[in-house]
This record gives structure tokens, C-alpha cells and sequence, in this order.
């Protein structure tokens, strides 16, 4: 395990307690008021406010009247608003899913393949993780147009199926199932490209013996494979999930061209339209904390595994 | 050690990604009333237009008379209506950044003048223009009996049909509304609407709600506002629709507000137009014809008095229906250090030069002293003959909030998606009362 192998000195270093530097705290302290500026701020602002009555009028200098957990019962109360969270969990695993299982394809087949192929293949990838989020919607949302869309049209070819003017923004799970596609496309490329660091790290030598013998390819892959990149594929997998789950551009853009009918939310237009739109600041901020304890607990037990299996 | 610091990484950013989201400025209201005597000589203003509306000709004319006038700057930004409702809602309260004056929504009028934001200008609003100013639009910018915003234009939305269509197909112009979703029907084949209508599009929707005598909320004696969906009239009005929408238009129903002029046009692949008639504001005109090419051999359309004619929708009993009456009001931000200089701009934007151009280019003038400036061509007819029985949304306090909330757009569309309009109407009647108080 050459990952872990690299972090050894740092490790054993620490308990001896040896001419011990106050130069990396220093080196920290940007970092951390980056975090306390950009972060900070606006979570107290958020925690503040979400124990408020913040609406228009408060924007406009009317006191904001404590309300304290108001807006919380409202919310939790509220089908609608469950109904957005459960929607946003699945949408969020399943895409994540994808991508992993999509982006460990292409890193292995990255290994597979010779070198110009792998050019061709990365910089395809760069490309696409390089667009910029609204130039490939408008193209995606083209793509699946309901009159003039390619995908429409190419599917319309196949004998029996007919796929004419078929509209795939109008219902919700197709409206998802497009989405996902667009949201696993953007992120692929940057899951692959860790993978295929990580599989670098594989050595050549383990495989061989396996091979010798006598592992099928997926008992490589299931056995030694995937236990050696596990630790990146842990960090790769926690980002997706916390993107995922915080998923916006896409569907405002997608609802724009389609319905934005609250069918159609995710946590992230959820919060929106309830802010922005409905000026409903206080509301808001308290969906925004439940969104976050909800992001603690989805990724927390994560995170703790990760941390736990670096102490070891 | 790394490991624990990525994951710390990664928990922070999490945790900063998601709060991103819904982050607003503090703020104060510093602007007192203007001192008296203050002067606008020098003072260097902003004005906030919406969309691409007001025509480059007359912002050249603003500029110039303001420079003219007070030796001062003033700065027009143009703001696109998709995002102006955030945006005005965090430039106004702050005095750093807000526009000196600027251009609303009609329908956002009563929402920002309930809260505050803009100043009082009662003390003007004779010289202004006073009583031949379009009441409508004036009467959504009071408060208390004192004038907060005044109507910068105006513009209603009319037919737009394809005469060839009608004729090949032996149809004349609908006279009642009832007669509009006949021959509209009669029209509809697989490949074209009889009439393209948005299932979304609420501020259409809305006019036959209005053209059976419904509201969509009315004021109770206690000055609460409440909405009126499941009123019987509006109720009529709603399935009215629903049997228009199901039998004449093949528009999705997450469709709204959106460019309906595109399907009236000969589509390029198929040379047919998608659509026989459709609704929209009366400077679609200049999007609607032959297509074509200009000089610089970008796409045009050129208006074709063979193929293309328009006519006023009709109400249930012929006459005219109310639709919604769209435009603009214009007030003073009541945050802005520059009082003196805005008040100036006020004074050009109402005198009987502006307000000419205005018609001239097609925008119905807020002083309808300048009405004839429309000309007399159909369009200016059109425009004239809707917008004298068009009709604004309701002046709630909160309603700037039901059309953000995107909950009329929901209800339009499922009414529309076939859906039970009594169960929905009280459904959405809940849910929009609950906004319509601020």
C-alpha cells in the first residue's frame, strides 16, 4: 500500500515530539480565515436568521422578530418538504453510484488501452469536465428537445419505437432520469481521472501473481484492485455524494426548458424558490440547516471511517 | 494526519457549498428624507431598465436631457426580468448600491411600495402628469393614499393568427370566447395548434379567468387579501381553459411565459407554421412574418399583411376579454443619496417629449394625453382597444412573492395537464393566501 506508505514518517514523527516547527500552523492560518470569512460568516448569518421572521420587509429594515423554531416546525411539518428531501437522497445516490461505477470503467479501461487511445480518451474527458456548467446545458437541453432534439430523433429511427415529439422534461422521472445523465457526464471525468491515479499505484507485480494463480478479471478487480484504490474511491465517492446533494445549475436550467413545477426540485431550487422567490429569507435559511444536518449525517459516518482507517 | 485533513476539508466544504446557496446581505436603510433645498446640480445617478424594452434612441435621450439638465451623469443599466426580482430585492435596501430610480414590474409594484423601498413623490404627481396618468397602474404604486410608483408604459397582449390558415380552412375570426376555443379546435391537426398556448403560461391563463368575471384574490373587509381560484367565475374560467388548452394546443404543459411568436412562423425544416394563432404583447409584431434575411444575412421575419393579421381576444359575450395588462411603473429608491438628481429624472421621463417617443416606438405612454403617438396602424389599434379593458393582478402586499414562489405556474399547469380544477383551485388557494399578505 504505497498510499499509506507515504504518510508513515509524518506519523511516527508526531509522537516523539521532536523540535517541533510552529511554521505549518502559520502556513494554515489563510486557509482558515478563507474557511472563517467565507464560511463562517455566512452559517452564523444562515443559523441567526433561521430563528427569525425574515421576510421582505426585514430586507427593507424592519426589525426581524425572534421566532425561534417557527420556521423549523413549519418546514419539518410541511409532506412537501420531505417529499423534496427523499427525492434529492435518491437522486443524489443514484447518480453518485453511476458515476462511480462509470468512472472506475473508464480508469480501467485507461490502463487497458495503449497510449494514444488514453490521449484521446483524456483529453475528450478534460474537455468535457472543462465546459463551462450553462454552455453544456444549453447543448444538453438541445439534445433532448422534444421537436428538434437529436436524441428524439435517432431514437425515433429504431423500427418500433416511437419517439416523436416525446417529452422528456414533462414528467418527473424522465425529467430525473435526464438530469442524472447530465449530472454523471459533468462528473466522470474528474472520477475517472482520480481512479486512474489511484490504479496507478497498483502494483504490477500482485496482479501478476494473481494471474498466475489463476484470478478471473473480476476477482482481480473485486480482490485486489478495489481494496488498494479503496481510499481514493472513499474521498471520490463522499465528493460526489455532498455534490450531488447540493445539485443546482442543472435543474434551474433544466426546469427552464421543461416545468419548474415543485415536482420538479431538488433541495437546492428547493431553497431557492422558497428565498429568492417566495422571500421567505428565514424559511429559507432554515431549510439550509436541515440540508446540512442532513449532509452531516449522509456523509458524517463517512468521513469518521475515513479518519478512523488513517489512524490505523 | 493528511487523511484527517481532508476529511476535515471536505466536511467544511460541504458544509460551506450547501449554505452557499442561500446567502443575503445585511443591510440598513441609511437615506433619510431628502434635506429641503437640496439640489440635483452634479449629481450622478443610475436607472435600472428592465429588459431590452425601453429602445437605445430614447435611453440616448434620457442621458442626454438628465446631462442637460443637472450637468450630472446618468448611468441606465438594463436588467434582464428573469433575475430582476432577486436583484431588486438586495440592491434597493442598500444605499452603496442601489439604482437611483428604476423600472418594476407592474405587478411588483404594491409588493416593494408596501415594504418601503421606494420614496414618497405625491408632492409631484400633479406635475407629473397627474390624473391622465393611467390609473391602473398608478393605483398598484399607493400606499396610503400617498404615490410611491408611477406607470412607466404599458402594453397588452393581443391575437396574432395566420390568415392563409384561416382561409384554407374556411374559418373566420373568433367573435365570442366560446367561438375562440371552437374554431381554434377546428384548426388543431397533428402536426399544428389551433392555438399555441403555453400549459404554464399563467399570465395568459389568467384572461380567462378575468373574461368570466373571476378575480385571482380579493381584499376582505379586514384588509386581508385571500385567493379566489375556487370562486365560482373563476372556477368557469378555468375550465374553460383546461377544454381550450386539451383541444387546441399542443404546447407542454411546463410551458410558460416563453416566445410563442416562433410558432406562428413558417418553421424552416417543415415550411409550416406550428401554430394558427397564438397571444403576446403587442411588439411581437416585429418577430412575426416571412422568414427572411436582413442585410447583415441574419434571420428576420417581415410582417406579411397577406399571411399575418391580429385580433383582440374576445369575451365571453363578443366585446373584448380583460387580459393581463403588462408594463411598467417607475419609482424612486427611497435608499438613494441622489433624491434630488432621481426627482429630475422623474420630471423628463413624464414630459410630453419622452412621453411621445415612448408611443412613437410602439410603448404604450403612462400619460394617455399621449396616447395618439401609437399611431394608427392595427397594431396601435390592437394594443389600444386591449389595454382599455385589461386588467393588473391583484395589489397584494405579498404579491411579488406568489409570482417568485413559481406556485401559478404549477397551478396553470396542472389545470391544464387535465387535472381536477375544484380539488386543485383550493389547493393552490391555500397555498397562495399564505404569500399574498407579505
Amino acid at each position: 500500500m504505497s498510499v499509506a506508505t507515504d504518510r508513515e514518517p509524518a506519523a511516527t514523527l508526531a509522537p516523539r515530539r521532536k523540535r517541533r516547527s510552529p511554521m505549518p500552523y502559520w502556513l494554515l492560518i489563510p486557509a482558515i480565515a478563507i474557511l472563517v470569512i467565507g464560511t463562517g460568516y455566512p452559517t452564523v448569518w444562515q443559523l441567526t436568521n433561521s430563528f427569525r421572521e425574515y421576510g421582505l420587509r426585514q430586507q427593507f429594515g424592519t426589525p426581524a422578530p425572534w421566532v425561534w423554531f417557527e420556521n423549523y416546525t413549519t418546514l419539518l411539518t410541511d409532506g412537501q418538504f420531505w417529499a423534496v428531501v427523499l427525492r434529492s437522497l435518491i437522486f443524489c445516490a443514484v447518480t453518485a453510484a453511476m458515476t462511480l461505477v462509470i468512472g472506475l470503467g473508464i480508469a480501467l479501461l485507461m490502463t487497458a488501452v495503449g497510449r494514444t487511445v488514453r490521449l484521446m480518451l483524456q483529453i475528450s474527458m478534460l474537455l468535457a469536465w472543462a465546459m463551462p456548467v450553462v454552455a453544456s446545458m444549453t447543448v444538453w437541453t438541445w439534445l433532448f428537445d422534444r421537436r428538434r432534439g437529436v436524441v428524439n430523433y435517432v431514437l425515433d429511427k429504431i423500427p418500433g419505437v416511437d419517439m416523436y415529439r416525446f417529452n422528456w422534461l414533462a414528467e418527473p422521472f424522465t425529467f430525473f432520469m435526464v438530469a442524472s445523465i447530465i449530472v454523471i457526464w459533468m462528473s466522470v471525468p474528474f472520477v475517472a481521472f482520480s481512479l486512474y491515479a489511484g490504479l496507478t499505484q497498483v502494483p504490477e507485480e500482485v496482479l501478476e501473481a494473481a494471474d498466475l494463480d489463476g484470478a478471473t478479471g473480476g476477482q482481480r478487480l473485486r480482490l485486489i484492485i478495489v481494496p488498494i484504490i479503496r481510499p481514493v474511491m472513499s474521498i471520490v465517492l463522499l465528493l460526489q455524494i455532498i455534490w450531488d446533494l447540493r445539485v443546482f445549475t442543472q435543474i434551474t436550467i433544466l426546469q427552464d426548458a421543461g416545468s419548474s413545477a415543485t415536482e420538479f426540485d431538488l433541495l437546492g431550487t428547493y431553497i431557492f424558490k422558497l428565498g429568492t422567490g417566495s422571500q421567505h429569507f428565514g424559511m429559507a435559511a432554515a431549510a439550509s440547516v436541515v440540508v446540512l444536518i442532513i449532509t452531516i449525517i449522509v456523509s458524517g459516518g463517512y468521513v469518521w471511517r475515513i479518519m478512523k482507517e488513517d489512524s490505523k | 494526519m493528511k487523511k484527517t485533513m481532508v476529511g476535515i476539508a471536505a466536511f467544511a466544504t460541504a458544509g460551506a457549498l450547501v449554505l452557499a446557496g442561500c446567502s443575503s446581505s445585511d443591510n440598513e436603510t441609511t437615506a433619510g428624507p431628502t434635506e429641503p433645498g437640496a439640489s440635483a446640480e452634479g449629481q450622478n445617478i443610475t436607472l435600472w431598465v428592465m429588459g431590452g424594452d425601453t429602445p437605445d434612441a430614447l435611453r440616448e435621450y434620457l442621458t442626454t436631457e438628465y446631462a442637460a439638465a443637472t450637468g450630472g451623469t446618468l448611468t441606465i443599466e438594463q436588467q434582464d426580468w428573469g433575475d430582476a426580482l432577486s436583484k431588486l430585492t438586495t440592491a434597493l435596501p442598500d444605499s452603496e448600491n442601489t439604482p437611483d430610480v428604476t423600472e418594476i414590474g407592474n405587478t411588483w409594484s404594491p409588493t416593494f411600495t408596501t415594504v418601503g423601498a421606494f420614496s414618497d413623490i405625491s408632492d409631484m404627481y400633479a406635475e407629473l402628469g397627474g390624473d391622465s396618468l393611467l390609473k391602473s397602474f398608478v393605483d398598484v404604486g399607493v400606499v396610503d393614499g400617498k404615490n410611491y410608483a408611477l406607470p412607466y408604459y404599458f402594453g397588452s397582449r393581443y391575437n396574432f393568427y395566420r390568415k392563409d390558415i384561416y382561409e384554407a380552412a374556411g374559418v373566420s375570426v373568433p367573435t365570442t370566447l366560446q367561438e375562440f376555443s371552437d374554431v381554434t379546435k377546428q384548426l388543431t391537426s397533428a402536426d399544428m395548434s389551433g392555438f399555441y398556448l403555453g400549459g404554464s403560461d399563467w399570465r395568459n391563463g389568467i384572461s380567462w379567468i378575468f373574461a368570466n368575471g373571476g378575480e385571482l384574490a380579493v381584499q376582505g373587509d379586514d384588509g386581508a387579501w385571500v385567493s379566489t381560484l375556487s370562486d365560482a367565475n373563476s372556477i368557469k374560467g378555468l375550465t374553460m381553459l383546461q377544454d381550450l388548452y386539451t383541444n387546441s394546443s399542443h404546447a407542454p404543459v411546463g410551458e410558460f411565459d416563453s416566445t410563442p411568436w416562433v410558432n406562428i412562423n413558417d418553421n424552416e425544416s417543415t415550411g409550416k407554421p406550428e401554430a394558427a394563432t397564438i397571444i403576446a404583447p403587442g411588439w411581437a409584431h416585429w418577430s412575426i412574418g416571412d422568414p427572411g434575411e436582413n442585410e447583415a444575412g441574419d434571420p428576420i421575419n417581415t410582417w406579411n399583411d397577406e399571411k399575418n393579421g391580429a385580433f383582440v381576444l374576445p369575451g365571453v359575450d363578443g366585446g373584448v376579454a380583460p387580459v393581463f395588462a403588462g408594463g411598467s411603473n417607475i419609482a424612486i429608491s427611497a435608499a438613494s443619496p441622489n433624491q434630488e438628481g432621481a426627482r429630475e429624472l422623474m420630471k423628463i421621463i413624464f414630459s410630453p417629449e419622452y412621453q411621445q417617443m415612448l408611443g412613437e416606438n410602439g410603448l404604450g405612454p403612462a400619460n394617455l394625453d399621449y396616447a395618439d403617438a401609437l399611431g394608427d396602424d392595427q397594431f396601435a389599434e390592437a394594443l389600444r382597444t386591449s389595454a382599455a379593458s385589461s386588467k393588473l393582478t391583484p395589489a397584494a402586499p405579498g404579491w411579488a412573492a406568489v409570482e417568485g414562489s413559481g406556485l401559478l405556474e404549477e397551478f396553470f399547469g396542472k389545470v391544464n395537464a387535465g387535472g381536477d380544477i375544484a380539488a386543485l383551485a383550493a389547493e393552490y388557494d391555500e397555498k397562495i393566501s399564505a404569500l399574498l399578505n407579505g
